[in-house]
């Protein structure tokens, strides 16, 4: 009595810290979430418990997609499993249909209805009850049947009509995963990569940087006076000249080059094995491709033309992320002190 | 049970002094950086190219401290550590992954072969501090 109260003591006690711990890393509240931090705190699965602490201490964050991937990973049996139990189901199943066929129908019937050849003397044994056998050796043949089974289970046609039926209905599944993890990547606005993409990115970017050796460099643009644009001619405008921008830029870059709304009116840009004059050079392009293109000018004729400020600096193999795009910020601000509509490169 | 805050012993860093650290990357660029930043933390370091290579290395002195790129040719990291663990003393290392690989089955698979710690790339001064102040030193 006092153990079961014990317990359920424990248990609200963890529930309550799973919560906290949730509410704190900012994971959704979802029943596959709650037992992904219960049992972090209960602490029985100690890979769960070492993996959370890895994710935690590197930063990396609990995307969606990441928390998906624990779930699965420790607490839902993996895909392949699950699709070696559902064959399996399927096997015992088509084997009692067929022995049902069998006892039915007499032995003959069997390669017609089912078209197993190979079944075809097992079972003759096992339906006219010729065995004249000790248990062992029905269990043996049992054994052999399901085994036989499985392999005729992917050669009868209901068999396969299902398994495409369950097949498409995994590729559906998967095409909403793969939309909805788009979705979270998006800006809503501009279709370009979000802030949440861009973080992921430039890590993924810069670890590869760090391997290769290669050059790695960021653009900060910021659109200059956009307070005013707005102020000016309301916010509908200042969403087309923030969409403008963006397409511009993405126009402008290479499609390796990766292109996130950072906030507000700044984007950034991370240009593999750029870096330097060269990525000044990109920054530079941007700026004047924006100059000359009049679409913005068109929509409200009496508009300033708008034009941006880029920071750029080059990543350092060995210097933090927050270092570098702390850099790339502090020439973005030079690049306005200095008069806006240009472009600074960070000297390091 | 406050793993969470990973609060294990920072004060061993200051113990770290004469450690041995063997490095283990394909990439130079990695075991350049890696070797400023821990000879700045006091480590002594030996450098190995790939995971046969490492196992020489540690058959000839064993390390205190391996710190473990997953992808490299000849043998990766994920069988260097799996073998390490199975040599006369290999026991002993800690061991700290050091990759790109993020996702949470490199993490597990990590863990269940004996890693002590996972360091995500790129890494810097203070993510690499961080990973070694969580290791907890093996008899």
């Amino acid at each position: 009595m006092s153990m079961s109260l014990d317990g359920v003591v424990e248990a609200g006690f963890l529930a309550d810290r799973a919560m906290t711990t949730m509410q704190q890393l900012g994971v959704p509240a979802s029943p596959a979430n709650f037992t992904i931090w219960f049992e972090y705190h209960a602490g029985l699965i100690p890979n769960l418990q070492r993996t959370i602490d890895v994710i935690i201490s590197n930063n990396a964050g609990f995307s969606e997609d990441r928390l998906k991937d624990l779930y699965t990973t420790f607490f839902s049996p993996a895909k392949e499993a699950q699709a070696v139990r559902a064959t399996s189901l399927l096997a015992l199943k088509t084997l009692r249909d067929i022995v049902a066929v069998a006892n039915l129908a007499g032995a003959d019937a069997l390669d017609a209805s089912v078209g197993a050849h190979r079944f075809g003397d097992a079972l003759v044994d096992l339906a006219s009850g010729d065995m004249g056998a000790s248990l062992g050796k029905l269990i043996e043949l049992i054994e052999d049947l399901v085994q036989r089974s499985k392999t005729m289970a992917g050669r009868s046609e209901f068999v396969s009509l299902r398994m495409r039926a369950s097949a498409d209905r995994i590729e559906a599944l998967e095409h909403d995963l793969e939309n909805a993890i788009r979705d979270a990547a998006i800006d809503g606005l501009t279709g370009v990569a979000n802030r949440k993409s861009f973080d992921s990115a430039i890590r993924r970017m810069a670890g590869d940087a760090m391997n290769s050796g290669d050059d790695l460099a960021l653009l900060m643009i910021d659109i200059d006076d956009f307070k005013r644009v707005n102020d000016t001619w309301g916010h509908p405008v200042g969403d087309s000249v923030i969409r403008h921008l963006a397409k511009t830029v993405q126009q402008t870059v290479r499609g390796e080059d990766h292109v996130a709304r950072y906030g507000g009116e700044e984007f950034v840009v991370i240009l593999p094995r750029t870096c330097g004059r060269a990525a000044v050079a990109v920054a530079e392009n941007i700026r004047k491709s924006l100059a000359r293109d009049p679409v913005v000018l068109v929509l409200t004729p009496h508009m300033t033309p708008i034009t941006v400020s880029i920071g750029v600096a080059c990543y350092e193999p060995g210097d933090s992320l927050a270092s570098w795009i702390g850099r790339t910020d502090a020439a973005l601000y030079q690049a306005k002190r200095e008069g806006r509509n240009r472009v600074e490169l960070n000297q390091g | 049970m406050n793993s969470i805050k990973g609060e294990v012993g920072e004060h061993l860093l200051s113990n770290m002094a004469s450690r041995l650290c063997l490095v283990v990357d394909d990439s130079a660029v990695v075991r350049r950086i890696a070797r400023k930043l821990l000879t700045g933390m006091g480590l002594e370091i030996v450098e190995a190219e790939d995971g046969r290579d490492a196992l020489e290395k540690c058959l000839q002195r064993m390390p205190d401290v391996v710190l473990l790129d997953w992808n490299m040719p000849v043998m990766d990291g994920l069988e260097f550590l799996i073998s390490l663990r199975q040599c006369e003393g290999g026991n002993a290392p800690n061991v700290i992954f050091c990759t790109t690989e993020t996702d949470v089955e490199h993490i597990r698979s990590a863990m269940e072969a004996g890693a002590d710690q996972y360091l995500m790339k790129p890494f810097d001064t203070e993510s690499l501090r961080t990973a070694f102040a969580g290791i907890v030193y093996r008899q």
